[in-house]
């Protein structure tokens, strides 16, 4: 207990300051809704897509409440995490919030199952190429109400 | 700065900043406002100045339940200043003397120097950083643009080009700012910049006001550094 309180909180005690040391490749979560849990060829839609533009009202409201951005951010570690060292907790906190967002809050009950993948972006010369690291199993929505 | 002076302007910008980003949870999960509630409420109690010492405690306490239950920090290098800023207050109220409390205070204000002079250095010996592409990156595929109207900010090579090297330039030369106090105050107003500048163009809106925090612990260790001697 003790011992992995002190794991998690060592990087904050002697921290390594490296932000953007390397801009590595950039997950997309990527999200379908099926009726079946079989139903195959789903359609891929981007969780959250960032809006085309913010006014400056909603640039200057977001540094003082940007919960939404900062669940994002969030959901962007869990990625990178499940592919770096892949856990049940980052798969839940992923599940966990798409399913609150898309279903819950959009009332969809025709769609009994939902997954995810993860999509990583980088670019290669001029071109920005995507690649799909990691497809979860199709969880039953009902099962998360 | 004096000592005391320095330590309650770091505590009220830290209540202030622990309040923002603790009643962003209240919004949705029950097991994130059992949790970010009472932050919110000890945040207050903070900048109020009600049982400090106590106070500091029960919110390292809760931070490290917040590690647990995040598997890590939410918020990434934010969380962690914010824990580190924490530590140090904490040594600072129990810490027998003025030597050791002014040890862990300058701790952090050592702590907040290196969190610029690092990320600069990490980026100058990388050529992506030094041509302009790394941040051309940023902006064209990272997570971070908060619209995607900034994307278009990675064809203007030029303009990434040389605020990359005013960025790294800045980084690796805030140590030699703590040379007086001048100095220091504008190169904290150019970092505050930097972090608002951040947090309007990529969302980062916790750093902004977590860094801020610290601040007052390095415009008290230049003066009881450089000025004593």
């Amino acid at each position: 207990m003790i011992f992995s309180a002190l794991k998690l909180l060592l990087p904050a005690i002697i921290p390594s300051w490296n932000f953007f040391d390397v801009i590595v490749p950039s997950p997309r979560i990527q999200i379908a809704l099926l009726q079946s849990k079989k139903q195959t060829k789903p359609e891929w839609a981007e969780f959250r897509p960032r809006p085309r533009s913010l006014s400056v009202k909603q640039l200057f409201v977001h540094l003082f409440w940007n919960a939404q951005w900062n669940e994002s951010l969030f959901l962007v570690s869990c990625a990178e995490r499940l592919i770096d060292y892949p856990t049940q907790h980052s798969e839940e906190e992923i599940f966990t919030r798409i399913i609150n967002d898309t279903v819950l809050k959009k009332h969809k009950p025709q769609y009994e199952y939902i997954k995810f993948r993860l999509v990583f972006v980088r670019r290669e010369g001029e071109a920005l190429i995507e690649e799909v690291r990691y497809q979860s199993k199709a969880r039953q929505i009902e099962n998360d109400r | 700065m004096d000592f005391e002076l320095a330590i309650r302007i770091t505590e009220i910008a830290l209540g202030f900043a622990l309040f923002q980003q603790s009643i962003e949870h209240l919004r949705t999960y029950l097991i994130e406002r059992i949790i970010f509630l009472p932050r919110a409420v000890l945040a207050v109690l903070l900048i109020v100045g009600v049982a400090t010492s106590w106070v500091i405690v029960a919110l390292l306490v809760l931070s490290i339940v917040i590690l647990y239950r995040f598997d890590g920090p939410y918020n990434g290098g934010a969380d962690r200043m914010g824990l580190l800023v924490l530590v140090c207050l904490v040594l600072v109220h129990f810490l027998p003397t003025l030597y050791w409390k002014e040890l862990a205070f300058g701790y952090l204000a050592v702590q907040l120097t290196l969190s610029y002079f690092i990320s600069g250095y990490v980026k100058v010996i990388n050529p992506q950083w030094r041509n302009g592409h790394a941040l051309s990156d940023v902006f064209l595929f990272s997570a971070y643009p908060v619209s995607e109207s900034l994307r278009c900010f990675s064809r203007s090579k030029r303009l990434l080009l040389i605020m990359s090297w005013l960025v790294i330039m800045f980084e690796l030369m805030f140590p030699f700012m703590l040379l007086t106090q001048a100095t220091l105050v504008v190169a904290l107003v150019i970092a505050a910049a930097f972090h608002l500048s951040n947090a309007v163009l990529f969302g980062l809106n916790r750093f902004f006001l977590v860094w801020l925090a610290a601040y007052p612990s390095i415009i008290w260790f230049q003066e009881r550094i450089f000025v004593t001697i």
